[in-house]
């Protein structure tokens, strides 16, 4: 195993998700504004609230404990050792220390586990809200997750996300229709994991409503920026592994500047577009009742169900 | 060393259930017990060592005890199967004997400190037997000594209600599965002519009989749904230390049962869909009753069923690979069954005695009561927040490894190559994610609830931490919940396994230096000022407990999601003074939560014994000529069978 290029992966893909993650918050923030005939924030305001929050001072509750200092860096952690599971410009090579795609979705759960003790940390109504609602809601769609996974590691034949891409770069089949199914149900799981409508609302703070920002709400200062930009994280994390499953064109293998060029712009594009559909559908539902969301759930699964049977039976 | 090591700790066991007892007469004073559990603790070092030995070594140890006739004798041979569960007994039992130190003198009554110190031994003595034990019979022999010691151990405080309620439970469930086994063992002689174990023929017909009742027998002392009822009545009935060996380590005996015996037998397929299906629906339901339990012992005891669940998936996964003759994966999905044992008997003791401790110091057993622990008990808090992330299987934790094993077995399932074993596969994996991920919400609520935010209760607000011994029992099981997660990988080589796992040492490492990179960077970039404020109290001059969110608050949402597994009921009336029902007078509204085991299954069954048995008591009058006559009839009868066939 050569260790120099894997380190020299690792450092690149992590710059280059802490340093695009945040584009597509705000993007998708102004394609949603367009729809409703607004103009929108600028596209580098969310950098812009990030140094903003890294300047102020942060305030704890007065009944808060250490889990509270703690979780924004847990979180920030086990998203940056995520961060090296999704290979977004160069696919490293084949090694066994990063990819195991059910490691990678623990993580997740991991930062998810202690964002919601810290909403519980404050003693505040908001933040047990927000901590029961988040973590109802990732028990339903964890079935899906792990079926949709389950879906990709018979499709490529590994268990391991940088073979995945590796596998569906070499295909030569244009879109496989096993894909597609797929990748319909990785987008309602991007919807629900980066809480957006109709699962949850992103826009509002101080709306029953709320799920994922109620939980936050006691954080300030460094640690919400933290947590701001762990969920920017997560998101771009999720997009990626879409977007280099079904549509890994530009994606590389090679080590070289101008591959990774155009695996930066090729990337670049792809998770511009799908930014801006994921804005379109936002603005194109509604949030729906807490109760009512098992049944949309229950349509991924029922999705990801028929992507198995029809691979287990072709 | 093999050699000595084993009856030495045995000797060393004996004495430390003989001392309390022949003390208890003389004195009422600390010194014997603890003498005792200073003798325990030195037994289990030995087992351990013993069995460590012969784990590495690849090795077994046999030993012909006592022989009452030839086919009933009390012998044992040790292989590395029955070591790796030695030293699962003994790793728990070191930290349960520290943590008892000081837990038994905080119970009630001063005679029966002693009698419990005693019992556990015997308790933690049958059930290294068991495991030990080579022919049938001294495996009866041991399996009923650990019922009835654990049982006496469950009835220590004896006149409360629960704890009768419980004890019938348990009585009765224990025996039924002592029962199964026997019917098994007898059909398997039957066969083979003989109590030894290793003698065992194939015959398809006898073995999947056999099969059936000892899958029951071993799910009853395991706590499979639908046959778990006493599990969550047992367990909060006990004391913690006893709990914490009943959870952690008793119902693992039963699958070190199960899975000796399909070691033996000739498996076939629908042996593991069996298997795999009554884990998922136990993991399953298991956790979702979990969720719901306030009682914090009777959650645990839930969330144990639910990990007993769990490891019979990693089992059944292991019958149909193996059957199938893929050994790779069926080993990957053994050796994941049995080292999510192992993880579980970690974990849920840890979990136990923290709650113990947490239970003492607050008075209650009601997470309702109970909040703000962490600042009260600090090291108690850290002890059972391990314990949570271990249990919710988050990375680099040892519990994480173990389901990513089974995981991972079921990742591969296409290599099977049969479409409809597949399909049920894949219904088994969604129920197992689900599983995992409730098993996050619900030990987000124990900790959150029990542990964060402020007191809920004038006792929770006073609680004070645990003394040392309390809290180095757990901490030995905490720190190795880290070690068997962190070095899973490096384990396994050792032991002379090759699995493709990622390296958690790599993981954990990665984990930690970019926590310690983040936490220098921030106080070196951001801002370093802090301020301390109240939290928002809705808008009233301070904010009270009872603005926080509430157990059962938080798990609201589940609940009414899976309302038609939990059977709710939701009551309201309402009463008006008007007759256009406007002006509100008064009302009333409840959550009635139906008892759906119990009250469908259980009592039901329990009653028609109830009828057959009045009947028979008309023939029981209680006279010992009667009795005896009896007797003496039913043995003429059996010898005139016997003659009849033979």
């Amino acid at each position: 195993m050569d260790y120099l290029s894997l380190i020299a992966y690792g450092i690149l893909n992590t710059l280059f998700v802490l340093l695009i993650s945040p584009l597509f918050i705000s993007l998708i923030k102004i394609v949603k504004a367009h729809a409703q005939k607004r103009r929108g924030p600028p596209i580098l305001q969310t950098y812009r609230n990030l140094t903003k929050l890294l300047k102020k001072e942060t305030i704890y509750s007065t009944n808060s404990s250490w889990i509270m200092r703690a979780t924004p860096l847990v979180n920030i952690a086990a998203l940056l050792v995520a961060s090296l599971f999704v290979p977004l410009l160069v696919i490293p090579q084949p090694n066994d220390l990063v990819g195991n795609i059910i490691l990678f979705l623990y993580l997740l759960a991991m930062a998810k586990f202690f964002m919601a003790l810290s909403g519980l940390d404050a003693g505040s109504t908001f933040g047990g809200m927000g901590s029961s609602r988040e973590m109802a809601i990732s028990a339903l769609i964890e079935p899906v997750i792990i079926v949709v996974f389950a879906a990709l590691a018979f499709a490529f034949k590994t268990i391991n996300l940088p073979d995945m891409f590796r596998g569906a770069l070499a295909s030569n089949v244009l879109v496989d229709p096993i894909l597609i199914l797929i990748s319909i149900s990785i987008f309602i799981v991007i919807i629900v994991e980066s809480a957006r409508a109709p699962v949850d609302n992103p826009e509002t703070h101080l709306e029953l409503t709320m799920i994922h920002e109620a939980m936050i709400l006691e954080q300030s200062g460094k640690n919400l920026a933290m947590m701001e930009m762990s969920s920017a994280m997560k998101q771009l994390l999720l997009m990626g592994v879409l977007i280099n499953v079904l549509v890994p064109w530009g994606l590389t293998s090679d080590f070289t500047a101008p591959s990774i060029l155009i695996s930066f712009a090729a990337f670049t594009v792809k998770a511009i577009v799908l930014a801006v559909i994921i804005g379109l559908f936002e603005s194109s539902c509604a949030k729906s009742r807490l109760f009512r969301l098992p049944g949309l759930f229950a349509v991924a699964l029922f999705l990801s169900f028929i992507t198995l049977i029809i691979e287990v039976f072709a | 060393m093999l050699e000595i090591l084993f009856p030495l700790g045995l000797a060393s066991f004996l004495v430390a259930i003989l001392l309390p007892l022949f003390a208890s007469k003389l004195t009422n004073s600390k010194t014997p017990r603890q003498a005792s559990l200073i003798f325990t603790f030195f037994a289990c070092i030995a087992i351990l060592a013993f069995a460590l030995e012969i784990i590495l070594s690849n090795k077994s140890f046999s030993l012909l005890a006592y022989q009452i006739v030839p086919s009933f004798q009390f012998s044992f041979l040790v292989d590395r199967l029955a070591a790796f569960f030695l030293a699962l007994v003994a790793i728990v039992s070191v930290a349960v004997a520290i943590y008892s130190v000081s837990y038994v003198e905080h119970t009630e009554h001063d005679g029966r400190k002693n009698l419990i110190v005693s019992f556990m031994n015997i308790f933690i003595v049958s059930m290294l037997l068991v495991v030990a034990s080579f022919s049938m019979f001294s495996f009866l022999f041991f399996w009923e000594t650990m019922a009835l010691s654990s049982f006496l151990l469950v009835m220590v405080e004896f006149e409360k209600k629960d704890t009768q309620k419980a004890g019938i439970f348990y009585f009765v469930m224990t025996h039924l599965s002592t029962l199964f086994l026997i019917f098994a063992f007898l059909f398997i002689y039957t066969v083979t002519k003989t109590f030894d174990m290793t003698q065992i023929r194939a015959d398809p017909i006898i073995n999947s009989v056999a099969f059936a009742f000892l899958f029951l027998g071993f799910a009853i002392k395991a706590g499979v749904i639908p046959l778990h009822k006493w599990l969550p009545y047992a367990h909060p009935a006990s004391p913690s230390n006893i709990s914490a060996l009943m959870s952690g380590v008793m119902i693992k005996i039963a699958i070190y049962g199960l899975i000796r015996f399909l070691f033996l037998l000739p498996m076939q397929t629908w042996w593991g869909i069996l298997i795999l299906f009554a884990g998922a629906v136990s993991a399953l339901i298991g956790v979702i009753y979990a969720l719901k339990e306030h009682d914090i012992k009777k959650m645990l005891a839930y969330s144990s069923i639910e990990n007993i669940g769990i490891i019979l998936i990693g089992i059944g996964l292991y019958v149909v690979f193996s059957v199938a003759g893929i050994e790779a994966i069926a080993l990957l999905a053994l050796i994941g069954a049995l080292f999510h044992t192992l993880n579980h008997a970690i974990f849920k003791s840890l979990l136990f005695m923290a709650t113990g401790s947490v239970v003492n110091a607050t008075g209650t057993r009601d997470i309702e009561g109970m909040g703000g622990l962490i600042k009260r008990m600090p090291t108690t808090g850290v002890l059972f927040l391990v314990g949570a992330v271990s249990i919710s299987a988050l990375p680099p934790f040892n519990g994480f490894v173990s389901e990513l094993m089974i995981f991972q077995a079921f990742f591969q399932t296409t290599v099977l190559s049969n479409p409809f074993l597949e399909v049920l596969l894949i219904v088994a994996l969604a129920m197992f994610a689900f599983t995992s991920a409730l098993a996050a919400a619900c030990f987000v609520k124990a900790f959150g609830i029990s542990f964060l935010a402020l007191p809920r209760s004038e006792k929770s607000k006073n609680a004070k931490e645990s003394p040392k011994l309390m809290l180095i029992g757990p901490a030995v099981l905490a720190v190795l919940c880290i070690a068997f997660g962190i070095f899973s990988l490096q384990l396994f080589g050792v032991l002379g396994f090759s699995f493709p796992l990622p390296n958690m040492l790599f993981i954990g490492a990665l984990l930690g230096g970019f926590y310690a990179f983040i936490y220098i960077a921030l106080r070196e970039v951001a801002n370093r000022r802090e301020r301390f404020a109240e939290t928002w109290g809705c808008g009233f001059p301070t904010q009270t407990f009872k603005m926080e969110y509430s157990a059962s608050g938080f798990s609201e949402p589940i609940v009414t999601i899976l309302k038609s597994i939990f059977r709710t009921q939701k009551k309201s009336e309402r009463y008006f003074y008007d007759d256009k029902n406007v002006i509100f007078k008064d009302g009333k509204a409840e959550i009635q939560l139906i008892n759906f085991f119990e009250e469908r299954i259980y009592l039901p069954v329990a009653a028609v014994i109830r009828k057959i048995s009045l009947k028979v008591n008309n023939i029981q009058r209680g006279d010992a000529d009667l009795h005896i006559a009896y007797a003496f009839v039913t043995i003429v009868v059996f010898l005139l069978i016997i003659w009849w066939f033979a």
